[in-house]
């Protein structure tokens, strides 16, 4: 019974510690995903200063005026929510045509105005922006969610956190199309609308906050030198009311993680504690199997068979041991995906289980279970049968 | 000397514990001939767990000389000792030492894993193992399933499973009442007297040792007492 319950329980730790080895790498493949996909030809073109510094919509000409840049489109965060504060989820304002053009390979616009779908939905989606400033595109994420459960044609009203309207109410938008991410790192629970709608209502004094840009994102054109063309426009403004730093998209996306204290090595280095202090547990609860087995393999020793026997059986118990555990963390891990994707929201949303995440898993259990068995079963082959039956366990 | 069956010549053994060397048996002699039923007695200490120890290849002595059915057991090696208790030796201990996971059969198959029998010839061995011991009907219980009696019966057939020569039993009876201790020795006295089975049984009970043809007293290493038993 007492062996059923120990193994048992080595069983449970060793599930955890596969989970937590899944999860974690999980997490930090999530985080980097978003740098693996971003554009190295693509640039981000933000204030010297700080991020949250907007630039000014005066450099949009200059900047599609540098050799190289093929279109540029102002980017800047509105944050805003939905009925509820819990209700929250990204909004751009871009310059639609242009951000559009630009992310032809990025998104695919699955369905415009009046149920166009297929290639004709971008040009429909194109038409509804111009027609009307408070149009917006949302992805199918937003689509889905049942807290949203926005269609096209829907007026959504978002309560701003930064600029707050005059009459103190809501910002209206219409939906006009869905589109769906072709890039793992682009969420789909953004919404994009126009630039000058917001930047209009604060003209107009519709609303407050200051006309700007946010950042740019500039798409350059093939073959051009991208850092050469990103040095081109930071000596431009250097003079100007605001410096700049135009850094590729990979660089900024790496920037948004680094800018979360390197999580990556903070997750490594405390997972990697936990793990190892739970691996070291295994192997200690195995060794105390093999000392209260000292008997059984003098027993074994005296039946005639070698002591490499005892050993080899403790080496197959943990390997066995260790992958019945190791599978069931596997299953746990594989199981709670959509869970943890949940869970996690929007700060990792590319939290997967991969196969090679499964493949490391597994041998991660085999050779904890064959260190577990040979620390356990290798004192066995110091034994005499007499002193091994002696032992009392 | 020659036609015995289990011979020790001027054995020694020492054992050194805490700092201090005991000396055990010195320039020991002993002489049993085959299918022969030797019961040893004697205080603790006396050498007599040694000396199945010794006759058992489950240890080495120090100087002189041990063989069984003329194999020098003293002269081998710890890597061919295995080999041989396997196939001349049967154990049969005080607390019986069955694996507690196995099945009475497995229990009796285990010793037959290392023999050249297929799986269905060691099932066949084992069950006519424990029928000889008369527990055929107990077969796929586990010992915590069993009695006292019954789990040094299936120690006993698990010690014949492989036909040895000899079969060495410790104190077969210490941890059972009169009733199952008496079944346990009709037992091995039907190995000895029915099958020829040499048998080498250390024992602190003195009606367990009249169950044996020759009765060996021992007394800090010394042969005190040698006797042929009447009636045995």
């Amino acid at each position: 019974m007492a062996r059923k319950t120990r193994n048992g329980l080595t069983v449970v730790s060793i599930s955890v510690a596969v989970f937590l080895l899944c999860f974690l790498i999980g997490i930090v493949q999530g985080l980097e995903a978003s740098v693996r996909s971003a554009s190295a030809t693509r640039l981000v073109t933000q204030s010297a200063v700080s991020l949250f510094v907007s630039l000014p919509t005066s450099y949009q000409q200059k900047i599609d005026s540098v050799d190289g840049v093929y279109l540029s489109t102002k980017f800047r965060w509105f944050g805003a929510y939905y009925q509820e504060r819990e209700n929250f989820f990204a909004q751009f304002a871009v310059d639609p045509n242009r951000f559009l053009d630009m992310y032809t390979k990025d998104i695919e616009i699955l369905e415009g105005p009046d149920g166009i779908t297929g290639p004709e939905a971008r040009v429909a989606v194109q038409k509804a922006f111009a027609s009307d400033r408070r149009a917006a595109i949302i992805g199918t994420g937003l689509r889905d969610d049942e807290r949203y459960g926005f269609r096209i044609g829907d007026t959504v009203p978002l309560i701003p956190l930064l600029y707050q309207r005059a009459d103190g109410g809501a910002w209206d938008f219409v939906i006009v199309g869905y589109y769906q991410p072709l890039k793992e790192r682009i969420p789909d629970t953004t919404m994009y609308f126009r630039a000058d709608y917001l930047n209009e209502a604060f003209e107009s004094g519709e609303a407050y906050g200051d006309i700007a840009a946010g950042v740019y994102y500039i798409n350059t054109l093939d073959n051009a030198p991208v850092e050469q063309v990103a040095e081109e426009i930071d000596e431009m403004f250097a003079n100007g009311p605001q410096r700049t730093q135009t850094i590729t998209e990979a660089a900024f996306a790496s920037f948004f993680i680094s800018a979360m204290g390197n999580l990556p090595l903070f997750l490594g280095t405390i997972g990697g504690a936990v793990l190892f202090s739970i691996f070291f547990s295994v192997v200690n609860t195995m060794m105390i199997s093999g000392r209260q087995r000292i008997q059984e393999a003098g027993i074994l020793q005296a039946l005639g068979f070698r002591p490499i026997t005892s050993t080899l059986l403790l080496i197959y118990e943990g390997l066995l041991i260790s992958l019945i555990g190791g599978g069931c963390g596997i299953v746990l891990a594989v199981t709670t995906e959509g869970l943890m994707i949940r869970m996690l929201g929007e700060s990792i949303r590319n939290y997967h289980v991969t196969p090679d995440m499964v493949m490391l898993a597994v041998a991660t259990s085999s050779i904890l279970g064959i260190v577990a068995g040979l620390a356990a079963g290798l004192p066995f082959l110091r034994y005499r049968p007499t002193e091994a039956l002696r032992s009392i366990g | 000397m020659t036609d015995a069956f289990i011979v020790l010549e001027n054995v020694s053994k020492r054992y050194s514990r805490g700092g201090e060397t005991l000396q055990v048996l010195d320039e020991f002699n002993l002489s049993i001939p085959e299918s022969d039923f030797v019961a040893l007695m004697g205080p603790s200490g006396s050498g007599k767990t040694t000396i199945l120890n010794l006759v058992g290849g489950l240890d080495s002595c120090d100087s002189g000389v041990v063989t069984v059915a003329g194999a020098p057991v003293s002269a081998m090696s710890r890597r061919e000792l295995p080999a041989w208790r396997s196939r001349h030796v049967g154990f049969v201990f005080q607390s019986f030492n069955l694996l507690p996971v196995l099945t009475a059969q497995e229990n009796v198959m285990l010793p037959l894993q290392l023999t050249p029998l297929s799986g269905p010839e060691r099932r066949q061995q084992a069950e006519f193992a424990l029928d000889i011991v008369g527990l055929s009907d107990r077969a796929t219980h586990r010992p915590t399933q069993l009695s006292g009696g019954e789990e040094q019966r299936v120690a006993i057939a698990r010690a014949i499973a492989t036909d040895p020569d000899v079969i060495i039993a410790d104190e077969p009876t210490g941890d059972l009442d009169r009733k199952s201790a008496d079944g346990v020795l009709e037992i091995l006295a039907r190995l000895n007297s029915e099958l020829g089975k040499t048998i080498l049984m250390v024992t602190h009970d003195p009606l367990a040792a009249k169950k044996a043809r020759r009765l060996l007293e021992l007394d800090k290493g010394v042969l005190v007492e040698d006797q042929l038993q009447e009636g045995a």
